[in-house]
């Protein structure tokens, strides 16, 4: 049985000075994020938060009627208007995104949030949903989000939308 | 990934730091009783919080934490005699009481006054259930004693370990909120350790690899939830509290005890972890009691007369790559604490957190960093007192539970994660 000698060939070289010999290298950001207000509670947030720098994160938010009707054997799709006035569709946000963050007041927006989760489940996209609970009762949010995020943070705190995506290097 | 100035300002505990002010805001272990066992016994150096203490029981049965050196030429007061109310230095015999008050400079006149003006910097100590507790902030400041549910119940029903861990507090605090790695790294112990092994719940983390997770605000830091499927559309919640700045408790399971932790900064580079069992509602088993004692469950077998693992960095945690390959210990480490403590202690002392790459399921660390960091920074610019100080938010219990699909956890088990003495705890 082959046993470690030197020193970074064993856990002792968990040490400070053993970490200057990491590989250093610039970190690619994700491959993109597209981040999705589902009511008109949330529209103002995630229009705030668009506002600051990222690497490859798009900001969207759910006209009136953006579920569009399903065919039978199809998914919803969904339109978007994006927060720099662009219209376009779920379906071709997803291609290239690697995560779906939904922001939401209330229920509203349950609708959408089941396309989206949907959507994703279909192309293995990873789904989040931030409740902004704001003071008041939250249930009915998060009982529209929880069967399509597959991680659900409930909230009091607008500033969590740009906390969870400066966390994912959106 | 957190900016190189928010890893330090969450990290850094010694005095004069926000995080280190956040800390000393609260009650936290400074020792196990069991290291101050009987009057006049030896004193114990404690590090806590990057200041270096002395802590000791005077004949009187009164426990005393202070400066660990000598007023006089600053040598180690660990020399000293703890003897006739009072701890000595060896040196020139200086003696100072539990409150660090000097009683007795033995070069000075019979009657003189000098000793009344040396005093050494002392806080409060005092046992409440296995442990001793301190306080190293500004005593107009200090909370009511705390209130966690484990050191009230009587001593049949809980057991107590401590363990060093080499690493700063903030990665270990992260692996206890951090729900998801169960499933992989301590696969193995849902079908041996005897503190865990036979729970119904047990098939579920089995059948459902990839749970969903939900983190919502606690008055004192944190509830996560984690769900997986069950049977006839239900699902299966294992519910963590996080109270502020470093308490968890891990789900039931069964009718085994449950099982938490309290890490507390040693310094930057390294915690101590203190961990127990205890049972609402039942002594401990002697089987469980000697398992704990073997180091299973959440515990770890230490080299005796020290806090130290016996798996530790100096001989690769015992890794067994046969075990690993047999499924009995997924990384190849025994033991649950030290399963956690290879991996955080192999990230480095202070792992720079500027590199890292968080997904969405680590929402539970990222929202807990958050607090942290609002909590020290409003306790700086306006000396806010932060989550977790009052006692009440210490009244929370962990839970596991099948729930309908709609049921909101926090809603549906709003008495379960509530503390309540005699009354049995939510699991399966």
């Amino acid at each position: 049985m082959s046993r470690p000698i030197l020193l970074n060939s064993c856990a002792r070289a968990a040490t400070a000075a053993e970490a200057r010999f990491r590989i250093d290298r610039p970190i690619a950001p994700s491959r993109g994020t597209r981040v999705v207000a589902l009511d008109r509670g949330a529209e103002a947030v995630v229009r705030d938060v668009a506002g600051h720098p990222w690497a490859t994160a798009r900001f969207f938010t759910c006209p009136p009627a953006a579920v569009l009707g399903r065919r039978d054997g199809d998914l919803a799709d969904v339109a978007l208007l994006g927060t720099d006035g662009t219209r376009s569709r779920l379906s071709d946000e997803l291609d290239g995104a690697d995560a779906a963050v939904m922001v939401a007041t209330s229920d509203d927006g349950a609708g959408a949030a089941r396309a989206i989760g949907d959507a994703c489940t279909m192309r293995a996209i990873m789904t989040a949903g931030l409740v902004l609970a704001g003071g008041h009762a939250a249930g009915a949010t998060v009982s529209a989000l929880r069967p399509h995020a597959r991680v659900l943070l409930v909230t009091y705190d607008e500033n969590d939308v740009s906390e969870i995506l400066t966390a994912l290097r959106a | 990934m957190l900016r190189r100035e928010l890893n330090e300002l969450l990290t850094q505990t010694g005095p004069g730091t926000p995080m280190g002010e956040l800390f000393r805001q609260y009650w936290i272990p400074a020792l196990l009783a069991e290291e101050l066992p009987e009057d006049d016994c030896a004193p114990v150096r404690v590090k806590i919080l990057s200041e270096r203490l002395i802590a000791f029981r005077d004949s009187h049965g009164r426990y005393g934490l202070m400066d660990e050196f000598c007023a006089h030429r600053g040598a180690s007061l660990w020399f000293g005699r703890n003897e006739e109310g009072g701890l000595r230095c060896s040196y020139h015999g200086w003696k100072y009481d539990v409150t660090g008050q000097c009683v007795e400079v033995p070069s000075e006149p019979e009657n003189s006054t000098f000793c009344a003006n040396v005093k050494l910097t002392s806080y409060p100590l005092v046992r409440i259930g296995d442990i001793l507790w301190t306080h190293l902030g500004d005593p107009a400041r200090r909370p009511e004693p705390p209130e966690y549910e484990f050191i009230h119940v009587s001593p049949e029903q809980v057991y107590t370990s401590k363990r060093w861990q080499e690493s700063n507090w903030l990665q270990a605090l992260e692996g206890g909120i951090d729900s998801s790695h169960v499933t992989w790294l301590h696969s193995g112990a849902l079908k041996s350790d005897p503190l865990f092994k036979g729970a119904r719940g047990n098939q579920y983390n089995v059948n459902d690899l990839k749970p969903f997770f939900e983190v919502a605000e606690a008055d004192g830091g944190l509830f996560v939830g984690a769900r997986r499927n069950a049977e006839d559309g239900n699902y299966y919640w294992r519910i963590t509290p996080w109270i502020m700045p470093s308490f968890t408790l891990v789900p039931p399971r069964g009718d085994h005890p449950v099982h938490g932790h309290f890490w507390v900064p040693i310094d930057d580079e390294n915690c101590w972890v203190y961990t127990w069992d205890y049972h609402p509602t039942r002594p401990l088993t002697g089987a469980e009691r000697s398992a704990m004692m073997a180091g299973f469950g959440v515990h770890s077998e230490n080299i005796p007369g020290t806090y130290r693992p016996v798996q530790n960095k100096d001989n690769d945690y015992l890794m067994d790559r046969e075990a690993q390959r047999r499924g009995e210990h997924y990384s190849g480490v025994k033991g649950i604490a030290i399963q956690d403590a290879s991996l955080q202690e192999s990230m480095g002392p202070v792992v720079d957190r500027t590199k890292e790459r968080l997904v969405p399921a680590d929402s539970g660390i990222i929202k807990a960093r958050q607090k942290l960091r609002k909590a020290a920074l409003a306790l700086r610019d306006a000396g806010t007192t932060p989550p977790g100080v009052d006692p009440a938010h210490h009244r929370v219990r962990s839970a596991a539970v099948v729930l309908p699909r709609e049921e909101s956890f926090l809603e549906a088990c709003a008495d379960a994660v509530r503390a309540t003495a005699g009354v049995p705890h939510a699991t399966i």
